[in-house]
């Protein structure tokens, strides 16, 4: 069996084409109601009977969840930053975004459609208050962890405080950083859908919603598979730049 | 003059001084700016208005907390049994994982119609919901941690003579603790948010039903008691993990 | 060929007995740390002296306060008030000698986003080199120190030794005066440290930089310094300092040769008591 034979096999392709096999088998075997598990099939159908509606909510939503997501990891970037060098700052100002932490920010849907109207802006808001607080989280982990021995062989260069800053502490922060990142991400999406349950009208939230409230299963299998697909389009992007930014392993 | 940097000194300041000066701001802009009720209503007001309520926001909390903290030991007890097993059994994981991995880029919420339906309006359905959320956390940062002692350390367990169990009692485990904890923390305040967003797309009780219906009826004060609630249960419930913590795992 | 045993210089005999003005001197240096009660005491009164362009080792047990004295040296760690720091005659206060002298620390602290290359020019960079001269320059360097063809590789890919060259190579390039090595070879194996310090003292002999070589091993003191200072244990200080007249260049073949192992013999001896302190000092603490 060649190499290529053997990848294949072990791949994660194997395992989902697997199961997608199983699942078309056992609905046809054993004939579940559709409520609980309909046919991939069926569910492949509905999706190409929308499929407009489909690809515009999935474009709507993902610009939603990434300026989210960017507007969230630059502020928690920066307040990571700020933290890591003000004792001060970190000791007043973090207890607050841990609490805030704690807030179901899905019971101000409606307050904050009337807060930022009923617009992109709202959902955008609501996935950056999801995000921020990771990445801060992460950033002030990350700079924290700077090597002492070398901010010392750094020092002995007669290198200041900003050399320092951007030569060492911030590659050295990268990787924590982007663990950061991906937990960001995954909840920049949560934020986005949920912000869409408030007076929208395109997006996978929205269809959702809609699914949910005229008992339209199959379509609700429909919208979560789009939403896995972003989940792993996003993912799957931010291992792509994690590769090539930040390939080398922290040292322990 | 001592005495006063001891005072700056304590963690204790900073924290009253950014609350005082949140405080401080919230009431401010309300006068300032003449904000309605309806869009912000006044500090005081939530507070006065949570105490007269007290027995409604009680009972919604309580059904709210057993099913964040039933969802939470159920997702974290399986999601690191799971963990343990597919360590023991690589095959398991090379299966198992990239389902995983396809399960939680879906976003929780997307979940919460489905088992709405499979599950029912009641407990039952949040339960499963916040333990799928946890278990998946639970599950990435076990394995993570299990997998953490070098090839040298598991080779000299083997040279006592110790067998695959053995080693991830007395090695594997141990080792693994922090990044248990890590999980578990970052669990608790996940599973609140998660019970009170199933409850509000549909349950008999809990605060997010209750926020929902508060929002039906514009009743903008009780949104915010809830929320309220909701925060400072929260909190608590992470204190007492951090108080659990300390003194179950002490020998760190 | 004889050798001279001196007395630990007096910081009253002045420079000008005919003597140039010493590259580092050390005058009643001293180190503590902690509050005044629990407070322990890392240098205490160390007075030396360092001409241009002289290898001089410094020997002592564990614990004896030699990194804090490099520390200070680097410019990392004040000494106390009651002593002095002078480079090239000017004293030196709280942080001035910061980027005055080449410091290479124990461990390699190469960057492992950096490629050899880059981590070579690190210091330079710092300097204000402009990137481009400062990599050719690194890179006009890179055979003389067992490095050709490894310019793009990054750290991980590298050997302990080959790592340890990189990190020299980026005190070399540091082109100051002053070089202050820890212990660079501590971490390599004896074969490996023996490769590496005939071919430091080639290097040495080329650039003739002032070196200040830390190390434990009494054999690499020898063979390497123009003399050897032995400290003591905690609080150290300067117990002797020891003038090597061993022709150079030094063969490896040198360690058995009578005078070095009559150099070695009292050193030995001097280096044992110190030790047998520290183990005592230990066994107390404990």
């Amino acid at each position: 069996m060649n190499v290529f034979m053997q990848r294949l096999l072990c791949s994660p392709a194997l395992a989902f084409v697997g199961l997608a096999l199983v699942w078309e088998l056992c609905v046809h075997v054993y004939a579940p109601s559709p409520r609980y598990l309909p046919a991939l099939s069926t569910i492949a159908q509905d999706a190409w009977s929308v499929w407009p509606q489909l690809l515009g909510g999935f474009g709507r939503t993902l610009l939603e969840t990434v300026l989210g997501f960017m507007l969230g990891a630059l502020f928690g970037c920066a307040c990571g930053t700020l933290f890591t060098y003000s004792r001060w700052m970190e000791r007043s100002v973090f207890p607050l975004f841990v609490v805030s932490q704690t807030v179901p920010v899905v019971a101000f849907g409606a307050l904050i459609v009337i807060w930022f109207g009923n617009s992109l802006l709202a959902k955008v808001m609501t996935a950056f208050f999801l995000t921020f607080f990771p990445v801060t989280v992460n950033t002030l982990r990350g700079l924290k962890s700077c090597d002492p021995q070398r901010i010392a062989l750094m020092r002995s260069f007669g290198a200041n405080r900003l050399v320092m800053f951007f030569k060492l502490a911030v590659p050295s922060a990268l990787p924590q950083i982007m663990v950061g990142f991906r937990v960001a991400i995954g909840l920049s999406l949560i934020g986005s859908v949920v912000g869409e349950w408030f007076g929208e009208t395109v997006g996978l939230g929205v269809m959702l919603m809609e699914a949910m409230n005229a008992d339209q299963v199959v379509r609700l299998w429909v919208v979560m598979f789009a939403c896995g697909v972003m989940g792993a389009l996003l993912y799957g992007l931010l291992t792509f730049v994690e590769r090539r930014l930040v390939w080398w392993r922290s040292e322990s | 003059m001592v005495a006063q940097r001891k005072l700056m000194a304590s963690p204790v300041v900073p924290v009253l001084l950014s609350i005082v000066v949140l405080l401080v701001v919230w009431e401010g802009a309300i006068l300032l700016f003449k904000i309605p009720a309806f869009v912000l209503p006044s500090l005081g007001a939530i507070v006065y208005h949570a105490f007269t309520d007290t027995g409604r926001l009680m009972g919604a909390l309580m059904a709210t907390l057993g099913e964040a903290i039933g969802g939470y030991v159920l997702g974290s007890v399986l999601g690191l049994l799971l963990a343990v097993l597919l360590l023991l059994v690589p095959l398991f994981e090379r299966i198992v994982m990239p389902l995983a991995v396809a399960v939680n880029a879906v976003p929780t919420v997307a979940y919460a119609p489905l088992f709405l339906i499979w599950f029912g309006l009641g407990g039952a359905s949040k339960v499963a919901l916040v333990a799928l959320a946890v278990g998946f956390t639970m599950l990435v940062s076990a394995l993570h941690g299990l997998k953490q002692p070098d090839q040298a350390a598991v080779n000299l367990m083997r040279s006592f003579g110790a067998g695959s169990l053995k080693i991830v009692w007395r090695l594997r485990l141990p080792v693994a603790m922090p990044s248990v904890v890590a999980a578990l923390r970052i669990g608790v305040p996940r599973s609140m948010i998660v019970a009170i967003v199933g409850e509000m797309l549909g349950a008999y009780a809990g605060l997010g039903r209750l926020i929902y219906e508060s929002t039906q009826q514009i009743d903008l004060l009780s949104v915010w008691s809830a929320v309220l609630v909701a925060s400072l249960a929260s909190m608590v419930f992470y204190g007492l993990l951090v108080w659990i913590d300390q003194r179950l795992v002490w020998w760190r | 060929m004889k050798f001279m045993r001196d007395e630990t210089l007096s910081p009253a005999m002045p420079a000008a007995a005919g003597h140039a003005v010493p590259m580092l001197e050390l005058v009643n240096v001293w180190k503590r740390f902690g509050a005044a009660q629990a407070q322990t005491v890392a240098v205490s009164g160390v007075n030396l002296r360092i001409a241009k362009s002289e290898f001089v080792t410094l020997v002592g047990p564990s614990g004896c306060g030699k990194s804090t004295l490099f520390n200070m040296i680097a410019g990392l760690l004040a000494p106390d008030d009651d002593g002095s720091l002078l480079f090239g005659g000017a004293p030196q206060r709280n942080g001035q000698l910061l980027g005055k002298v080449s410091f290479m620390p124990q461990r390699d602290l190469l960057f492992p986003w950096r490629t050899v290359l880059d981590n070579a020019i690190l210091a330079l960079e710092v300097e204000g080199v402009p990137r481009k001269e400062a990599r050719e320059r690194a890179r006009a360097m890179l055979p003389e120190f067992g490095l050709a063809g490894f310019a793009d590789h990054y750290p991980h890919q590298l050997s302990g030794g080959m790592r340890q060259r990189v990190a020299l190579m980026r005190t070399f390039l540091f082109e100051r005066d002053l070089m202050l090595l820890d212990e660079p070879f501590g971490a390599l194996d004896a074969l490996t440290r023996t490769r590496m310090q005939h071919w430091l003292l080639e290097l040495w002999a080329r650039h003739r930089r002032t070196v200040l070589f830390i190390t434990h091993d009494i054999d690499e003191a020898i063979l390497l310094g123009d003399k050897v200072l032995v400290m003591t244990a905690r609080p150290g200080t300067v117990k002797s300092e020891t003038r090597i007249d061993l022709p150079r260049p030094r063969d490896p073949s040198i360690v058995l040769t009578p005078e070095f192992i009559d150099l070695k013999q009292r050193l030995l001896a001097e280096i044992e008591e110190e030790s047998r302190k520290t183990f005592a000092q230990e066994g107390i603490a404990s």
